[in-house]
């Protein structure tokens, strides 16, 4: 008997509108946010599909044709090998994105609960763990990503680590901050004099709070992974061939662009138009998340 | 505000204290000497050479003369340039990358407030969103695609500028420095449109408003200094940024700065360069971290006061 | 045109265009002014009442705002037809403003004589040296002593009520015919704001001049209006001279406002309390500590700042316990460390017989679980992303007091009780206007049935008319669950209107305590009579009218 009652209660009901989903449409509105999240799904979607959609394989050379400029059989002309441009492009993108994804969820990683647990119990352990961050700032971070692939050679795995190592101080600085003001915000001492538990806190009133934030300054994050690799590589310290990554084809396309710039040009436009819809992408969330930031 | 900058000074001391340390062992651990790539050079030559770079005293003792030597302000001799030292060298490359640093934020700020103050005046017009769009483009266009674009476009098939070298033709310095600073002047019109719109919205503008004040004199006068606040605070790491971008832009125009010596020395594991370097540029990065604060301060009624009070 | 007026308002209509459509702010409003008169323009938030005024100045933001129509003659010109450069002519030149919070309006990059001489290099053709000497003039006449040497100090050297002397003084500065003031005392706490406005109220009579005075505060429009306009919703609806619009207020809504002005004590209650028994919460020599730490890194020095300093009450059951202070008075840190939210340092707090400041783990849950904390603003005080039904439904399931099956009833009930509508259940805190957020506060604290209730200044953030109806709620609930609480407020009517009791706090310390009654009639200590005198003095013309009831 109560439980119909309560389905024809439920029935009368006007649902809210959560302020995720308020984002979520605001989000929707925002052009320029829904062209980067197209371009970036899609982009995903190509690098996870490579092997089996690249037009030519990875190896494949054609001596006798060498460099060429783009024409129907090579979309974007091959290199000095006659290796297909298009298909070097895909794999590099695979390269690029693991990269900068991986790396981003080491950040992730460190940051978040470096930060998170310097903002909840505060005071001293703050302080300290604050300081470190500070010092660790002070530090030229790409010059010691140079050294240490000089000292232990460059591998992937040590490409991870040291662009996580670097891109977590950010991340943990905006945790930190953000936990301390929502832990200063009335509805924390609410729930704390309501004698709910600290875990149940955390988890219900701090995380689902602090997280826009950090999902901005992941996307946000990632961008500047991808840029730190290709730079690396652009100087011949990242990624070694055979592999090769964005960086590196822009690294070879500069060495023969009065010739052949097609070799330039191509890399050169997917890298900046990823980091654009990736940049995009995170400026459209941040305004969503929090619209009083986009100041209307 | 003396004891202030005094106190961040000692500050500094230990973390760069800390980055030589963490340096010199990184270095030490690297598998294989610096003089294992050479092939051709005999066994006894090697114990030779060991001896005369120390190589063969124990670890501490190295460590011990290298940062006995490091306070004197001497990174030791090079290990591939054998007639000279370290400091020569760093002598020799820094102040064409001092310079070009200079330019490019010279471009980068000369390009980027006037940008970002109009953008923040003129907010939500065509005045706002023109250069904003060219500011994405520019922070999304790495050096290393910037820098081979404007060099052929400009360069070679315009011929309008040099294409390499540094202080040899006339306009030689200008393409290198706008590939460096046009990321910064991106950085720089986003961040001082933000600091602009956030001290425009503030109270104390209406109240000048309300006093009659023309528009120039409500920018200049009341809005500029808290406006810029967030461009001095994001000077530091943007200079920081700068020296790591000369890298790329010293190589693609050929310019003999210190970060093209700095790579160099990374491919032919030059380990007292690479040191010497690593030091050297971590103390350029404190110092501008430090000059930035001071001038943040200095701007700041309120913390300069609370500075001198306890001064 | 009458010779004397100084400003004629016809038809004045102003929107705003969002994202979400149009708002009209101000709907074809007309008045004028007279010269030396003091117009009160009295309304609640969103009345319209500030649009109306900074339109003159061609202050609003634009767009959004726009201006769709009306004249607005002052000496004869439209204002509203000025070019930008015109108007710069017109403003703080002869039509000056002081705004609300003066701790954000004086710039704080700028030394004080800087932002004061401004206004006679742009308008009065003077030097440097002239206009000093007249900046210095102008501080002593609003009363800022040392104000040759104190004109060169920045604002945040000067304390709240010191900025808006400073604020007052700029803006007449260049002698200007007409001062807007927008709301200059809402900020400000009640014994200031007494005094900034008798210095208002002094330099409008000495300089004869001409006043707009904007405020939500009925009490304040009377003392200082010769004349009141009652602004709803960007609509003019009711004006007169201020004895009669508050004597015979002729429009329904002004007779809301006047009738949510406090004037009334509250009933004696139905259920004696009993004085007799054991308190049921008992604070006995309390000290809260914050440390601060001056002094540069030789020699720091941390010090101690009493926050509470030796404080003792007692709360009997059943009754409301008025806490009052100004702002650093440490009413709110009393009220917070009792809830355990700041740790105090030193002396006893005993609720039930328990000793809670040593308690914890499962006793201080327990313990908690019986007092319960509503807050000042409304909008951070719930979390933005649980819905009304989760945030009411989280302490009874954590409490064990309701199961899956019957919760939905009980939050159900507790919607009724607090005057919501049952439906708006899934709905999330900022689908909600600041009166119903309270509401839903006001159900979380009671959700639990707690033995105590600390409200933190509850309804200081909401408008007049959502604020009586907020304290009528507290009182029926108190009456309905025989709630105890300790109700912390600064304001003096309110405490008349709801508390048995009051404790007076200043400093740290506690002045005076006495039951309502005692209180308002023989105040015994000077602050306690600075802060009576400081409630503006609407009363007074309910006493002759005989008031209207709520």
């Amino acid at each position: 008997m109560s439980e119909i009652v309560h389905i024809a209660e439920l029935t009368n009901l006007e649902k809210g509108r959560s302020l995720t989903q308020d984002a979520f449409l605001r989000l929707r509105k925002n052009k320029m946010a829904m062209f980067g999240l197209y371009f970036l799904l899609f982009l995903i979607l190509v690098a996870l599909l490579t092997p089996w959609i690249a037009p030519y394989s990875y190896e494949e050379q054609n001596l006798e044709l060498g460099a060429s400029p783009p024409s129907a059989r090579h979309w974007m002309g091959t290199d000095i090998l006659g290796r297909d441009q298009l298909t070097r492009i895909m794999y590099g993108s695979r390269i690029s994105l693991m990269v900068g994804f991986i790396a981003t969820a080491v950040a992730l990683t460190i940051g978040v609960l470096w930060g998170a647990i310097a903002g909840f119990f505060g005071g001293r352990t703050d302080a300290i763990m604050m300081r470190i961050v500070d010092a660790l700032y002070a530090l030229p971070f790409t010059i010691f990503i140079i050294l240490l692939t000089v000292v232990f050679g460059s591998s992937m795995l040590l490409l991870f680590l040291a662009i996580g190592a670097v891109e977590w101080l950010t991340m943990a600085r905006i945790v930190r901050g953000q936990v301390l003001s929502i832990k200063k915000q009335e509805f924390i001492e609410a729930a704390i004099s309501m004698g709910l538990p600290p875990s149940r806190i955390i988890a219900h009133h701090l995380i689902p709070n602090v997280l826009g934030p950090v999902i901005v300054y992941t996307t946000l994050t990632i961008p500047s992974v991808i840029l730190l690799e290709s730079f690396l590589s652009f100087l011949g310290l990242g990624i070694q061939p055979p592999a090769s990554s964005w960086g590196s084809l822009i690294s070879g396309g500069v060495e023969v662009m009065e010739e052949y710039p097609w070799l330039l040009a191509f890399p050169g436009v997917v890298l900046t138009i990823t980091l654009f819809s990736l940049n995009f992408l995170g400026d459209g969330l941040r305004d969503a998340l929090d619209p009083k930031s986009s100041r209307d | 505000m003396l004891l202030f900058i005094i106190k961040r000074i000692l500050q500094a001391i230990p973390v760069l204290l800390l980055v030589a340390t963490a340096t010199f062992f990184m270095v030490r651990a690297a598998p294989g000497g610096p003089f294992d790539k050479d092939r051709s050079i005999p066994p006894e030559v090697i114990t030779q050479l060991n001896k005369r770079y120390h190589l063969d005293d124990p670890l501490w003792k190295q460590y011990v003369d290298y940062m006995g030597n490091l306070l004197q302000g001497d990174f030791g001799p090079s290990f591939k340039y054998a007639s000279h030292s370290v400091t020569e060298l760093i002598a020799a490359g820094f102040p064409a990358t001092l310079e070009l640093s200079l330019y490019a934020i010279l471009f980068a700020l000369l390009v980027g407030l006037p940008a970002g103050m109009l953008a923040a005046v003129k907010w939500n017009t065509s005045l706002d969103y023109v250069p904003m769009s060219v500011a994405m483009i520019g922070i999304c266009m790495p050096t290393f695609v910037l820098g081979p674009i404007l060099l052929l476009v400009f360069g070679i098939w315009f011929g309008w500028l040099p294409v390499a070298g540094w202080g040899q033709v006339p306009g030689d310095k200008i393409l290198p420095s706008i590939t460096l600073g046009s990321v910064y002047a991106a950085y720089i019109a986003r961040i001082s449109r933000g600091g602009m719109l956030e001290v425009l919205s503030q109270d104390y503008i209406r109240t000048a408003k309300a006093k009659g004040l023309s528009t120039a004199r409500i920018v200049f006068v009341h809005a500029l200094r808290g406006g810029i606040t967030p461009v001095i605070s994001f000077l530091g790491p943007a200079l920081a940024g700068l020296l790591a971008g000369s890298f790329v832009v010293e190589s693609i125009f050929n310019i003999p700065g210190l970060g093209r010596f700095y790579v160099t020395a990374a491919f032919n594991r030059d380990y007292t360069m690479i040191l010497g370097c690593t030091i050297f540029f971590a103390f350029l990065i404190i110092l501008f971290n430090l000059l930035a604060d001071i001038i943040q301060v200095w701007l700041n009624p309120k913390l300069r006061q609370e500075l001198e009070a306890r001064g | 045109m009458n010779a004397e007026t100084l400003l004629s308002i016809e038809n004045l209509r102003v929107v705003f265009n969002t994202r979400n459509g149009q708002t009209i702010a101000v709907n074809n409003v007309s008045f004028s002014l007279r010269k030396g008169e003091v117009l009160g323009i009295v309304g609640e938030s969103g009345s319209g009442k500030s649009v109306a005024c900074y339109s003159l100045l061609g202050l609003i933001p634009a767009p959004p705002g726009n201006i769709e129509s009306g004249r607005a003659l002052f000496n004869g010109k439209d204002l509203l037809t000025l070019t930008e450069k015109e108007m710069r002519r017109i403003r703080a030149n002869h039509i000056a403003m002081i705004f609300q919070d003066p701790m954000t309006c004086l710039n704080p990059y700028m030394r004080i004589v800087d932002q004061l001489t401004e206004v006679l290099l742009v308008h009065k053709s003077m030097n440097q040296q002239q206009a000093r000497a007249k900046a210095i003039e102008a501080l002593i006449e609003v009363g800022i002593h040392n104000a040759a040497e104190r004109i060169d100090q920045y604002p945040h050297q000067f304390s709240g009520g010191m900025r808006q002397r400073v604020m007052i003084a700029m803006a007449l500065l260049a002698e200007p015919e007409l001062l807007i003031a927008d709301e200059p005392t809402t900020a400000l706490d009640v014994t200031v704001q007494a005094q900034i406005l008798k210095l208002i109220k002094d330099l409008q009579q000495r300089r004869q001049l001409t006043v707009i005075f904007i405020t939500h505060d009925l009490g304040v429009a009377a003392q200082m209006a010769d004349r009141i306009l009652v602004m709803e919703k960007g609509n003019l609806i009711e004006q007169g001279d201020t004895n009669s619009v508050f004597k015979n207020p002729s429009q329904p809504y002004t007779k809301k406002l006047l009738g949510a002005v406090l004037t009334t004590s509250k009933p004696v209650s139905s259920h004696a309390i009993d004085y007799q028994n054991k308190p049921l919460l008992e604070v006995k020599n309390l000290q809260v500590s914050f440390t601060q730490s001056t002094g540069a890194f030789f020699r720091k020095i941390k010090y101690l700042v009493k926050g509470v300093d030796d404080v003792s009450i007692k709360i009997h059951s059943g009754e409301i316990l008025g806490l009052v202070g100004e702002s650093g008075s440490g009413k709110s840190t009393l009220g917070r460390s009792i809830i355990r939210l700041v740790d105090s340092h030193a002396g006893e707090i005993i609720f039930d017989g328990k000793e809670i400041v040593t308690a914890n783990g499962e006793d201080l849950k327990t313990a908690r679980r019986h007092f319960q904390m509503i807050f000042q603003d409304p909008y951070a005080s719930l979390n933005p992303r649980m819905t009304v039904f989760d945030t009411l439904a989280e302490p009874l399931i954590v409490h064990g007091l309701a199961t899956k099956t019957n919760v939905l009833e009980q939050v159900n009930q507790l919607m009724d009780d607090v005057g919501l509508d049952r439906r708006f259940i899934r709905k999330y805190p900022h689908e909600f206007s600041g009166g119903q957020r309270q509401r839903i506060a006001i159900a979380r604290a009671i959700a639990l049935k707690p033995k105590l209730i600390i409200a933190d200044e509850p309804v200081s953030a909401l408008d007049v008319t959502i604020r009586a109806q907020i304290l009528a709620l507290l009182l029926t609930l108190t009456q309905k669950h025989r709630l105890t609480m300790l109700f912390i407020s600064h304001d003096m009517s309110v405490v008349r209107y709801l508390c048995d009791r009051v404790v007076v706090m200043q400093k740290g310390r506690l002045v005076e305590e006495g039951t309502t009654e005692e209180l308002f009639s023989a105040p015994k200590q000077p602050y306690t009579q600075q802060l009576l005198e400081a409630i503006p003095e609407l009363d007074q013309h309910f006493r002759e009218t005989g008031s209207v009831k709520i």
